[in-house]
């Protein structure tokens, strides 16, 4: 069923991410990098937004050594997902003006819809939001840290961010003893 | 690695018109353990459960990734759990007017309310009122014990006998020498693990395969013995060796699957009601069970004033019955049993059955939580990643306060409960920044934090009360309960405490201090609601003897956390169960001299 959602991973793209965490090494960001692009049919976003979702959540979780980021693990998607099923309309509404507030900040700071802005006027932007982090003020600072918070939920429910980045070695059959040290 | 587990047997028919030796109201840890305890006498027993038998492990998926769940865990659209915010802010009954179909307790919440929402009552369907409480509540074969935290700890004497140790409330009936010889019992038939420390407060248990600690627990561990307290691996409810006796349950593998989500183990390694006592039970041939059975009174006989049976709906059609027996065992849990005693009425009883003494539903107790401190192992960040959050729990750091010593402010005492290491989920995501650097944070530190919180005794008052609610009913028509129940000074004082200790032994241990918890969560956040019908030798200030059975009515007896005296800091499970496998023993020998 979830392999039809555009966003979710083919079984083929990640050939036995699911079976055993032991196969993950040989999934190398290199590997993923060459993945062909995937499609999108948002339920909640508009396409623009998703867009802008995708590259705010990429920018949060980037391609590093280590892992892919945001966009390989298909966080827009699964924010999508909980936003389009929800009951709450005011988080719903919370998400569609908090993504207004940054298109607004990046007018303010260079003139152009953050899409069109360039690299570095987006990390003006973005630097902007989070340096309120610890003490809100503007709606787009209010905003960022239910963009992080959303990002990091699903980056780290993902097979990347489960597998590829946390590296995470659990969920799995111990034989004989636990792992660690005795109370002595 | 799949297990081939054994299914479960099937219980006879349930055949009204016989009377049976024994009906017993609930499955639970005390339910389980008096069809257990009952049918190894060879009691006929008829167990009624106001859930459904749910094919357990299909609902549990323990070692699903989250993203191979099409919600990453989240309940359908249209569920709801219950927060911190709204167990304070909103009015009673909290599912009232909400625009969700379904609302469940807050534990639904814990990362994956899609995996217990069959498990838990829907709010909507069962309402209560009163002052705010966070009232967890699991009706399915085997209840509450089908998600459990596990921990799994001894009472002493510091608290059978604490009104003789700091002169409040009253002691119990009994002393530890009457209780051991079960818990040993509860602990060969079902399995604990543990590591033996010789603490007069916290006795030992028969203990199989204790779990491992890790490099900063260790630490820890060394750095609190100088200081007189003490941290011990996890006791855990688990059988980590297996148990030769039963076929329904495995050993812990150290999959670490109970630590996620609300709780639960698919394998039943961790002690499960169905599995670890009323499956054994189905085999002897004596238990019959029948599920969506929610009773509504224990029936009285008018001549005699005894009990003679339960009336119970069906959960499913509505429709009444009555079931009849010898012997009335109440384990509906310690709130639904006081329920159902004030709902029965009858002339012989007025106020209640076995409520001739006016205390059903009073001196209500439980544990207070909340306050504890996260802290930063500097010498674990970036170290490589380990398998070590594969075990049955963390650890436990047991009560250190009014002992030999005398607390200013407040009596008795609380342990902690600890975790630390990696889990699938990286701890502290919320890490300030973004980009590069923010994520390689997280990943450096994932395994890096160590947390304790708090679990304190809450003490036991006349006043601290439920009672029936004249107005509100439940989706079966039956009267709701109604809450009169906050936190006392007492509470207040030993949680500033919890949250000074904590701190102590992290800065004594040298772990920086990332977070600290002052808040006390809302009342019955720790889901160990225990008293409401009181054991003690006086039959006008207490409602059962030391054998449970009611003052009043020989042959009705209740065997769950409603009996506790007081609350103790320590986790109830495996007191209820050795009290009610005690109670159990006697009730069946009583019926055997025909004395009940």
């Amino acid at each position: 069923m979830t392999d039809r959602s555009p966003w979710t991973l083919t079984r083929r793209e990640l050939l036995g991410a699911t079976a055993s965490a032991l196969v993950i090494p040989l999934l190398t960001p290199r590997l993923l990098a060459a993945l062909s692009p995937f499609t999108v049919s948002a339920r909640f976003f508009t396409p623009a937004e998703f867009a802008l979702v995708d590259e705010l959540s990429e920018m949060i979780i980037p391609t590093d050594a280590q892992s892919p980021g945001a966009r390989a693990a298909r966080v827009a998607g699964e924010i999508d997902r909980r936003l389009s099923e929800t009951v709450e309309t005011e988080w719903q509404s919370r998400w569609r003006m908090g993504l207004q507030s940054v298109d607004a900040l990046c007018r303010e700071l260079s003139g152009k819809r953050f899409m069109q802005a360039t690299a570095d006027e987006r990390l003006a932007v973005l630097t902007q939001m989070a340096a309120g982090e610890a003490d809100p003020k503007t709606p787009a600072q209010k905003f960022f840290g239910e963009l992080k918070g959303a990002t990091a939920q699903a980056y780290y429910t993902s097979k990347i961010g489960i597998h590829v980045d946390q590296q995470y070695k659990g969920n799995v059959y111990q034989q004989g003893e636990y792992a660690g040290f005795a109370a002595t | 690695m799949t297990l081939v587990l054994t299914p479960p047997p099937e219980s006879p028919e349930v055949d009204l018109a016989t009377t049976y030796d024994a009906i017993v109201v609930g499955s639970g840890a005390a339910g389980g353990m008096a069809a257990h305890v009952l049918t190894a006498k060879g009691l006929k027993v008829l167990l009624l459960e106001a859930g459904k038998k749910l094919p357990i492990e299909k609902e549990l998926r323990s070692m699903q990734w989250p993203y191979d769940h099409p919600r990453r865990g989240d309940a359908p659209p249209g569920s709801h759990a219950l927060s911190f915010n709204e167990y304070t802010v909103r009015q009673r009954p909290y599912a009232a007017n909400s625009a969700y179909k379904h609302v469940y307790s807050y534990v639904g919440g814990w990362g994956g309310a899609d995996y217990v929402k069959n498990i838990l009552v829907d709010e909507k369907e069962n309402p209560y009122t009163g002052s705010p409480y966070a009232w967890v509540r699991a009706r399915a074969l085997g209840g509450k014990t089908n998600i459990w935290g596990r921990l799994a700890l001894r009472l002493s004497d510091f608290d059978f006998k604490a009104k003789s140790h700091d002169g409040y409330g009253d002691d119990w009936p009994i002393a530890y020498s009457d209780i051991e010889p079960y818990y040993d019992r509860v602990d060969r038939y079902l399995g604990i693990s543990g590591h033996k420390e010789n603490l007069p407060h916290l006795p030992d248990s028969l203990f199989q395969r204790p779990t491992k600690l890790n490099v900063g627990e260790v630490t820890l561990r060394q750095k609190l013995a100088p200081m007189g307290r003490v941290l011990t691996p996890y006791r855990a409810g688990v059988t980590t060796d297996g148990l030769k006796h039963n076929k329904y349950r495995s050993k812990c593998y150290g999959r670490g699957a109970c630590n996620r989500r609300a709780g639960g183990c698919d394998i039943h390694a961790a002690f499960d009601s169905p599995t670890g006592l009323i499956y054994p039970a189905m085999d002897t041939g004596n238990l019959t069970l029948r599920t969506n059975s929610t009773a509504r009174e224990v029936l009285v006989d008018r001549k005699t004033g005894k009990a003679r049976g339960v009336a119970f709906v069906d959960s499913v059609t509505h429709k009444t019955y009555e079931a009849t027996a010898k012997v009335v065992v109440l384990a509906a849990s310690t709130l639904e049993s006081a329920r159902l005693l004030l709902l029965s009425t009858s002339p012989q009883h007025p106020n209640g059955i076995g409520n001739t003494s006016g205390h059903v539903g009073h001196n209500f107790c439980e544990h207070v939580m909340g306050p504890g401190v996260t802290g930063l192992m500097k010498d674990l960040v970036g170290k490589p990643h380990t398998i070590e959050d594969g075990r049955p729990g963390g650890f436990y750091i047991p009560r250190f306060r009014n002992l030999a010593d005398k607390q200013n402010g407040f009596i008795r005492g609380y342990g902690f409960e600890g975790n630390s290491g990696q889990s699938m989920f990286p701890w502290h995501t919320d890490r300030p920044g973004f980009g590069a650097q923010y994520k390689k944070e997280v990943r450096d530190h994932a395994g890096a934090f160590i947390n304790i919180g708090a679990f304190g005794e809450v003490l036991p008052r006349y006043e601290s009360a439920v009672s029936i609610d004249p107005d509100v009913k439940d989706a079966w028509g039956i009267p709701a309960l109604r809450f009169q129940y906050q936190f006392s000074d007492n509470e207040k004082k030993m949680g500033e405490d919890m949250v000074t200790s904590a701190r102590e032994m992290f800065d004594a241990a040298g772990i920086e201090i990332i977070g600290v918890d002052r808040e006390l969560l809302t009342e019955g956040w720790s889901i160990h609601e225990l008293g409401t019908s009181r054991m003690g030798d006086d039959p006008k200030t207490s409602v059962l003897n030391q054998f449970q059975q009611s003052h009043d009515v020989k042959n009705l007896f209740v065997v769950d956390g409603s009996s506790h005296v007081s609350a103790s800091c320590q986790n109830p499970t495996w007191t209820i169960m050795a009290l009610a496998w005690r109670s159990c023993d006697y009730l069946a020998d009583e019926l055997r001299k025909g004395a009940l």
